[in-house]
């Protein structure tokens, strides 16, 4: 961390000069079910990875009273993030991806904070792992939509019957997503601003 | 509509008389935006925090960012970025100025939201 400046580190892609809001939408699920692909396929720059370090120095800054963390001192967090900049350059949108256990509860309290709403990636072969992160957000009360991500081998199951296997709530989005494929990846999105925008609504 | 809320002061009083003692919860967010003023760094920062003002020199990048740039867990990325703008090396934006009112707890108002929408809408092909 006191390494001298090298000149190995990266070329940066700066924010746009003109005034912008920069806006967080979380992109979750169990491991490996492709939250590293989308945020590649929807960022334009290159994914950044960044590790978040829970220790004892965050014991009396940070509520750790909640947390499964009693015989552990150090649990580091893994992020990796992408950067989406809308057309006209007025809402720059931060993809965060992140994992989606009960043990790392502490980190969500300041990853979801302000954030527009999550994506729940899901794979139909393991559903079941999908259970705990809604949990999660739900607890935080974000806004979230479920995308199916579309493995080649995973079994072909019709979005109603995905539905209640999830037990979602009816107006919970529910879409199927190629990771890999920018539009895909969009429409998802966008199901989940729609839907975090009607909860704005109902609310106000 | 907000713009008085956006010329408000990033930096608790406390911070801003000159007390060395960093605050007990950030007053940054991961998405504050940083650039460097100009002011070059004292002899007393460290090698890190030149690193971070010397990538900052060139445009505004998000505190994430420069965690994600110069291979740093974001809580210190936090406390460095604390350190240069409390000392005037960086200058700090906040992510959302309508996020500060009350009534939005934070997040995005309805009127970023729907930005947001048309925007990504706009990206479909």
């Amino acid at each position: 961390m006191d390494s001298a400046p090298s000149s190995s580190d990266p070329r940066p892609v700066y924010l746009p000069e003109r005034d912008h809001r920069r806006v967080k939408i979380l992109v979750t699920g169990p491991l490996g079910v492709g939250k590293t692909t989308a945020i590649r396929t929807l960022s334009q720059i290159p994914t950044l990875h960044t590790d978040e370090v829970m220790t004892d120095a965050a014991v009396g800054t940070d509520d750790l009273s909640l947390v499964g963390l009693r015989n552990k001192s150090t649990t580091t967090v893994a992020i990796d993030f992408g950067r989406l900049t809308l057309p006209g350059n007025r809402v720059v949108l931060y993809l965060y991806g992140t994992p989606g256990q009960r043990r790392f509860l502490p980190l969500w309290e300041g990853i979801a904070h302000g954030a527009l709403g999550a994506l729940v990636l899901a794979d139909t072969r393991r559903l079941d792992e999908s259970f705990e992160v809604m949990d999660l957000i739900e607890e935080h009360g974000l806004p979230y939509a479920v995308a199916v991500n579309v493995f080649p081998e995973s079994p072909d199951y019709d979005l109603e019957l995905l539905r209640s296997k999830l037990d979602l709530a009816p107006d919970t989005p529910l879409v199927t997503c190629d990771a890999r494929v920018k539009n895909s990846s969009l429409t998802a999105l966008v199901e989940l601003t729609a839907h975090s925008l009607s909860l704005a609504g109902a609310q106000a | 509509m907000s713009r008085g809320q956006q010329q408000r002061r990033l930096l608790p009083s406390y911070l801003a008389t000159g007390s060395s003692s960093l605050p007990a919860r950030s007053t940054l967010d991961s998405l504050t935006a940083l650039r460097a003023t100009g002011v070059p760094p004292a002899s007393y920062h460290t090698a890190v925090h030149q690193r971070v003002v010397r990538l900052l020199t060139g445009g505004a990048l998000t505190v994430i960012e420069v965690a994600g740039y110069l291979g740093l867990p974001v809580s210190v990325s936090l406390v460095l970025a604390e350190q240069l703008v409390s000392d005037g090396h960086l200058k700090a934006t906040v992510p959302l100025p309508d996020a500060l009112a009350p009534s939005n707890a934070g997040r995005p108002s309805k009127e970023v939201m729907e930005e947001v929408l048309s925007g990504l809408r706009a990206l479909l092909v």
